[in-house]
């Protein structure tokens, strides 16, 4: 069907030259036929330089490699420059510089087959999720954008999957971004099963997984760096969240992997985007989702003030309010996570109490998950890492410094929408320890009894 | 300022007594703090962490060589896990500007132990490496003392060296060939001594070479 064999593999893709993984004589071939096209690593501009991977233009990202020294590159091109400069951004993906350039496809264009019967899914959508798939199925058939505005356990994926459907039947290949490689290690194996025909790779730094011409890539936000006008349908997950919120190239990351006419679905579940986003996203269709799936409402975060609680965690003691929670949870054997604001106090704390913990430099980061998910743990201390995406069916939740930096409006309310996930158990208790009650711990707040407003609202039209 | 590791701004974490330090800073706290410096006690000859005078290396190779051209070797970092992955940035991933991370650390080093104008000689580095990483990581590191290079030394045989037993380095050929005449004194420059058998083949043609004095600066002992 694809009668380049090459196509595959580089169709929308813009990769350096080892990454291209081609002998020397084939990759020359390609090149010369103009099938693949070079393209500077480095746009060199009179004010400022730019990379053509991530996109970065702060000085301090560049770096310079000295050419005049005793022992140069052996290269013809380089012997008239005085060095080589080269982004120190991206640099874990493969040097991009001035004298490695990136690849383009320029070939014949590749689409995955369509799919007859791309999913086996039979469950059922609640009114409200099903509003939300057909917007986005209008999305896709128009090719517009739109924001999915869903309280944390709406149930998002379900919520993709007739999306999905339409996708794979005509062929489209779909990328679904996310800033975390959790959500991708727990995003695709549940989509694989979903969808047993429809190839899946799923991409995050160390994985093994390659994407030839899969029909649905799952990826983190920085695997987009080596796409180029490559996805019919774009879904952001998470567009709120960090790097995508804080790293300005992100963005065009993803405008750059997507076809010139494309669908852009953008999912969220708290409303941290800066007023620039705020501003754009009024001309985009949005939908907002304010119940969860089970129908019940958010749990509503308790509010716990604890005198000097910071300087009791440096000394490494806990007040009794703490343990008072932490012993009322063992009695009526729940289970919890306990939310610290560093690494540092995640290990005092995990000592004292003797449960363990994770942060994001843990190598056993996903054993740990693992077990607690499967109930080997009855409890797991964490830093803001699981704050996102990653779920446990029931659990309770408590914030020990809630007031500390780290915890902004949009992590509290992350961090609570963990609770109370299942529909046998749709409660579960949300406890913030602080000592200053902050904007963030209030805002959170307030942003769960709106969405029970807005829920309750809907239930009433509804029945 | 940023942060030569972390690219982060360093004018954050300014206190009173970085203030009124008028050299340029290239690494934020976070980042210094996790670099490890060699402590006492240690080889007299290879700052190996040892109590013994002489650590077993040097004595080995005194055994074997009869004389040990290497002189003395001056290292500054130990090779701990956060060392690895600034030497992996550095070297395979070839981010250049790691090096200015470690400028402060190896001019004092070198202003501590060795007199201006002697002859640095950078490890050469065979030409494919060269030719993927884009620069030869000792000559970089040399580069940073501003001190007159020695060019005269190729590198004729292969790199790697470590999955080798002391034995068959021993008798594994000479990788470095000269082709010009030493000066009387060099510092062989690199990034890691590890069993010292590489800046020994190179002190070993220098001195037969007519060097009297050769010792070496290395970034790492591991
Ligand atoms: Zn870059
Ligand atoms: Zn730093
Ligand atoms: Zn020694």
């Amino acid at each position: 069907m694809n009668a380049n064999p090459w196509s595959p593999r580089f169709s929308g893709k813009r990769l350096l030259k080892n990454e291209l993984n081609l002998s020397e004589t084939v990759f020359q071939g390609l090149l010369k036929k103009g099938n693949l096209i070079e393209i500077p690593g480095i746009k060199e501009m009179f004010f400022y330089n730019e990379c053509q991977r991530c996109h970065t233009r702060k000085p301090s990202h560049f770096g310079k490699i000295p050419t005049e020294t005793n022992q140069p590159i052996p290269h013809k091109k380089l012997r008239s420059t005085k060095s080589i400069t080269y982004c120190r951004n991206c640099i874990q993906m493969g040097r991009v510089s001035t004298y490695e350039p990136l690849y383009e496809w320029n070939g014949p264009a590749s689409r995955p087959p369509k799919m007859k019967q791309p999913s086996v899914w039979r469950g059922e959508l609640t009114p409200l999720q099903s509003k939300a798939a057909d917007a986005m199925v209008e999305a896709i058939r128009n090719q517009s954008t739109l924001l999915i505005h869903a309280v944390c356990g709406a149930g998002k994926t379900e919520m993709l999957y007739r999306g999905l459907w339409i996708a794979f039947r005509n062929g489209f290949r779909v990328c679904i971004a996310t800033p975390r490689a959790d959500v991708v290690r727990e995003l695709a194996p549940r989509l694989r099963r979903d969808f047993p025909s429809i190839e899946v790779a799923a991409l995050y730094g160390g994985t093994q997984d390659v994407d030839v011409n899969a029909h649905l890539v799952v990826a983190t936000t920085h695997q987009l760096l080596r796409y180029s006008k490559s996805f019919d349908v774009m879904i952001v997950d998470e567009v709120d969240a960090f790097p995508y919120h804080h790293d300005k190239s992100l963005p065009k990351a993803v405008a750059r992997s997507v076809k010139p006419c494309h669908a852009l679905i953008y999912l969220t579940a708290t409303p941290r985007l800066d007023l620039k986003m705020a501003s754009r996203l009024k001309q985009i269709q949005t939908i907002s989702i304010p119940l969860r799936y089970h129908g019940h409402p958010l749990p509503l975060p308790k509010l716990s003030q604890v005198f000097k609680l910071h300087q009791h965690l440096q000394k490494g003691t806990l007040p009794k309010k703490i343990t008072h929670w932490i012993e009322q949870r063992k009695a009526a054997k729940r289970r919890f996570l306990l939310f610290v604001p560093t690494i540092e106090s995640a290990h005092a704390l995990s000592k004292k109490l003797n449960i363990p913990y994770v942060h994001s430099e843990s190598s056993n980061r996903e054993e740990l998950i693992h077990h607690f998910r499967n109930q080997r743990y009855e409890a797991l201390i964490t830093t803001t890492i699981l704050e996102r995406g990653v779920t446990f069916p029931s659990i309770d939740v408590a914030v020990i410094g809630a007031d500390h930096d780290v915890f902004d409006e949009a992590a509290l309310i992350q961090i609570a929408g963990r609770a109370g996930r299942s529909a046998d158990d749709p409660d579960g208790d949300v406890t913030f320890f602080y000592n200053v009650k902050t904007k963030a711990i209030v805002k959170a707040r307030q942003y769960t009894e709106l969405k029970n407003l807005e829920g309750k609202k809907f239930k009433k039209e509804f029945d | 300022m940023h942060c030569k590791i972390c690219l982060q701004s360093i004018e954050k974490d300014t206190t009173w007594s970085t203030l009124f330090d008028f050299r340029e800073r290239t690494l934020c706290l976070s980042c210094d703090e996790q670099l490890e410096k060699i402590r006492e006690p240690t080889c007299k000859k290879c700052m190996k962490r040892t109590e013994e005078k002489l650590c077993s290396d040097c004595m080995f190779w005194e055994q074997h060589l009869g004389e040990d051209p290497l002189d003395r070797n001056i290292s500054i970092y130990t090779y701990n896990e956060y060392m690895k992955e600034m030497m992996s940035r550095f070297k395979y991933r070839g981010d250049y500007e790691i090096v200015y991370a470690w400028k402060d650390s190896f001019q004092q080093a070198f202003h501590a132990h060795f007199s201006k104008g002697i002859h640095l000689l950078p490890i050469p580095l065979a030409e494919s490496r060269i030719f993927d990483r884009g620069f030869n990581q000792a000559e970089a590191l040399a580069r940073l003392l501003d001190q007159p290079l020695f060019a005269g030394m190729i590198r004729t045989g292969q790199e790697k060296q470590s999955k080798r037993t002391k034995w068959e380095r021993l008798s594994a050929k000479n990788p470095f060939e000269l082709i010009e005449t030493p000066p009387e004194n060099v510092i062989i420059i690199d990034d890691l001594f590890t069993t010292g058998s590489t800046v020994r083949f190179a002190a070993q043609l220098l001195k037969k070479a007519g060097a009297k004095c050769v010792s070496s600066l290395t970034l790492v002992r591991s």
